[in-house]
């Protein structure tokens, strides 16, 4: 009698457990095992892929680094002010997401330029007040030289940014969004050109702010 | 026989006169003839140009960002500056506007492989839409505006 409760319960527990690690964001990029000791006894600890350590000036010249955003969640993308393509509409999506969190101190933003050559720091001040935005909350930055911040595009947010003649306006960069969390590390992309994506990234804050 | 001549003359003069009062009329009316085919064309064209071409910045619906990107779907500068509106949308812009009071210094890239038909297309399609009412913008017209502006350009 009492196996036929405790196998049902096992299901549900199992099930449970199931459901609740659905609930949480994938976590992106390669992971390490590490073996340690604890108390004489082997561990293993798994080493997550996170954002390498960076340094910027914002729109109002002050340094930003990884320490800016240590303990938030924060949506990083790639852009420049010059640019009339895909940049316009990512800009009209982060300014939803914006107008989402804005009341919301667990939560930042952070727009690196590409173009940091053309962006200096009083071209992205006067972007970003055109935007009506917040500097403690959206930060628009640039650094030299731009290998630096392709470099971090490439290998710590896996997003594309390279300059290439070619192209209309001179670079190639893709329209993610990406979604990094307390502990630096990425934990959804999004497509900041689509709406509907974007719908989903806001939904994915909420998540991982309950996480 | 000159009687007869006479008559059709003034009959004629008379339709002549009636034609012309009926145009008269619906020029002073002030409301643009929207109801031709020739108008539907360029506004479903107009709005796809939009869509490729202005969109990204100015919005789908005519709303601009912020002080970055000029709104279009309510304009003082649009109304008080059609033909330089026309210019711009093929040669860009490049020195700061004021658009409802408020400044811009975004520069504009033009679209230089614009065909004249393409604009106005595009300019009826914005004149046309949102807050603006200004019936046709005939290809005639852009022409016309946009010899102007090269030679106010080069």
């Amino acid at each position: 009698m009492r196996k036929k409760i405790i196998i049902p319960a096992a299901y549900l527990l199992l099930l449970g457990v199931l459901a609740c690690e659905q609930d949480r964001l994938p976590i992106f990029g390669q992971r390490q095992v590490v073996p340690r000791e604890e108390n004489g006894k082997p561990v293993n600890d798994t080493v997550y892929h996170t954002i390498a350590p960076f340094t910027f000036t914002d729109q109002d010249g002050k340094t930003v680094t990884n320490e800016t955003f240590k303990g938030k969640i924060y949506v990083a993308d790639f852009f420049f002010t010059s640019c009339r393509t895909i940049c316009p509409i990512m800009k009209t999506q982060m300014l939803r997401v914006y107008q989402e969190i804005q009341g919301d101190p667990e939560v930042l933003l952070l727009s690196h330029s590409i173009d940091p050559e053309y962006d200096t720091v009083e071209l992205l001040h006067d972007f970003a007040t055109r935007l009506e935005v917040k500097s403690d909350k959206w930060h628009f930055v640039t650094g030299q030289p731009k290998e630096y911040v392709f470099d971090l595009a490439q290998k710590s947010y896996f997003a594309t940014a390279m300059e290439d003649k070619t192209e209309p306006d001179g670079f190639i960069h893709s329209g993610a969004f990406l979604l990094i969390d307390r502990e630096g590390r990425i934990r959804g992309k999004y497509d900041g050109t689509k709406e509907d994506d974007v719908d989903r990234l806001m939904k994915d804050i909420k998540r991982l702010e309950r996480e | 026989m000159s009687n007869a001549i006479i008559r059709l003359g003034l009959l004629g003069i008379g339709v002549a006169a009636f034609a012309f009062s009926l145009m008269a009329c619906s020029s002073n009316s002030g409301k643009p003839d929207t109801s031709s085919v020739k108008f539907t064309q360029y506004v479903v064209r107009g709005e796809e140009l939009y869509q490729k071409h202005c969109s990204n910045c100015h919005q789908k619906n005519g709303s601009g960002l912020g002080q970055v990107y000029p709104p279009l779907n309510t304009s003082d500068y649009m109304n008080q500056n059609f033909e330089k509106v026309l210019c711009l949308m093929k040669y860009g812009l490049k020195e700061p506007i004021t658009v409802n009071g408020k400044s811009y210094v975004q520069p504009m890239p033009g679209v230089v492989t614009l065909t004249d038909l393409e604009i106005a297309e595009i300019a009826t399609y914005i004149y046309n839409s949102w807050d603006h009412a200004q019936g046709i913008v005939d290809v005639t017209e852009v022409s016309s505006a946009i010899k102007n502006c090269v030679t106010a350009d080069q």
